[in-house]
């Protein structure tokens, strides 16, 4: 890296001099083509060099407020999947214990409850909700299109 | 330590214990690398953890609602463990390597034979409970470019695709084989590579369920027979398709060799047909081919 006990790189000039280059009128050209250019562009988009933000400076009392702040939300984070652990934990013993009574009350329904649901699947009508639902958000007498075949 | 000295009989009471013995640990210091370079304060902000503000790579991730992730946590999450309950379900043993036997003690410390049938152990199945919920961990984006190996700077523009649609920098892949009617050297970089998870993971269902895949006119679905039976679940995306993502329509001049796309769903669900479930409920369509 940089180190100033070292030689300067240009011989013949001592160090410290300036090198100047030799004038061109107009603007200067380029000698790369333009797609070699446009694959420079590519490359320097991908490195991380000269696009890392600059370090925020806080002051004591900003770090304060601001781990305060991360601090508190992570708290509600841990409290909030806590909370929906619980909720599924209490939705499995409850499904665990219908079972169960099932079991005693109608093992032919039982094994009918019981059985394997392979290649299921949720309807692609489904989605995942929007801050703008539209007008009419469920459509309640839909019946899917018939295949074809 | 002194617990192999023998006692021996004498007048002084501290005389054996003081005797130089040997030590019955193991020298384990000896072994351990330590990088006292690292340990400088100069270092000091760099061993702090990312999600520090003091770090030098801290980047604030939750900066805005997460709706994929929410609607699984909502109402995804109950129907899944709903629809995977069975009662009465065991643990459903792999394959496992085998040992050799006991009786001889050559074989007590052999390398275990390999698993019954097949040449590599297969994992445990485990019922569906409410702290193994299936959910998708992560995507693993790849781009194979064949060109790439005759004119390498066309990987380049691979792997800026691939991190324009993902938001994440891809890791170069390199060819692995010899196959030289194709022009496959070992070593030749030949496109990119990106794991996504959390944040990005989610972005990239969305734009994918809603954007991309509608807007396909010959995509079927997802191939019913796709998965590699531990429930992680692929397909591709053709150089055409990949027009579709809004990061490289809107500059098709920018781009013009794009490559198809390699996309697997890493999901914890165990098998595939529990992984097809939870992609189906995410909002992509299956078919059987």
């Amino acid at each position: 890296m940089f180190n100033p006990f070292r030689p300067s790189t240009i011989s013949g000039f001592p160090s410290g001099s300036v090198v100047l280059k030799t004038f061109v009128r107009g603007k200067r050209q380029s000698t790369q083509s333009a797609s070699t250019k446009k694959v420079v562009n590519q490359l320097s988009a991908l490195s991380a060099s000269r696009k890392q933000p600059k370090l925020l400076n806080l002051c004591n009392e900003d770090l304060i407020k601001h781990r305060t702040i991360v601090n508190a939300w992570k708290m509600f984070k841990r409290r909030e999947e806590q909370r929906r652990h619980n909720q599924l934990k209490k939705q499995y013993k409850s499904i665990y214990n219908a079972m169960e009574d099932l079991k005693q009350t109608s093992p032919k329904l039982f094994e009918l409850a019981n059985a394997k649901e392979e290649g299921k699947r949720f309807p692609l009508e489904m989605r995942v909700p929007t801050d703008f639902p539209p007008t009419q958000p469920w459509v309640y007498n839909y019946s899917p299109k018939k295949e074809t075949k | 330590m002194s617990l192999n000295k023998v006692f021996i009989r004498q007048f002084s009471g501290s005389g054996a214990v003081l005797r130089a013995g040997y030590s019955t640990v193991q020298p384990v210091h000896h072994l351990v690398k330590v990088n006292k370079a690292a340990l400088k304060p100069l270092y000091q902000g760099v061993l702090l953890p990312k999600d520090d503000i003091k770090s030098v790579s801290f980047k604030p991730t939750e900066i805005s609602q997460d709706r994929v992730a929410e609607h699984y946590q909502n109402t995804l999450k109950s129907d899944l463990l709903l629809h995977n309950y069975e009662h009465g379900a065991t643990t459903l043993k792999g394959n496992k390597k085998r040992s050799w036997g006991e009786d001889s003690p050559y074989k007590l410390y052999r390398n275990l034979k390999k698993p019954k049938g097949v040449s590599r152990p297969s994992k445990d199945v485990h019922p569906i409970r409410y702290d193994n919920v299936p959910e998708v961990e992560s995507i693993v984006i790849q781009s194979y470019n064949k060109d790439a190996l005759d004119e390498s700077w066309l990987n380049i523009s691979t792997r800026l695709q691939l991190a324009q649609i993902t938001n994440v920098k891809p890791k170069q892949i390199y060819s692995k084989a010899n196959i030289l009617p194709w022009r496959v050297r070992q070593g030749k970089p030949c496109g990119g590579k990106v794991e996504i998870t959390g944040r990005d993971m989610t972005q990239f269902i969305s734009t994918l369920t809603e954007l991309v895949l509608p807007r396909i006119r010959t995509f079927q679905g997802i191939k019913n027979t796709s998965g590699d039976s531990n429930g992680n679940i692929t397909f591709g995306l053709d150089p055409e398709d990949v027009k579709g993502f809004p990061e490289i329509e809107n500059f098709q001049e920018l781009f013009p060799n794009l490559s198809g796309l390699q996309i697997t769903f890493k999901t914890n669900a165990g098998t595939d047909e529990r992984a097809r479930t939870l992609l189906s409920s995410l909002g992509f369509p299956f078919y059987n081919p």
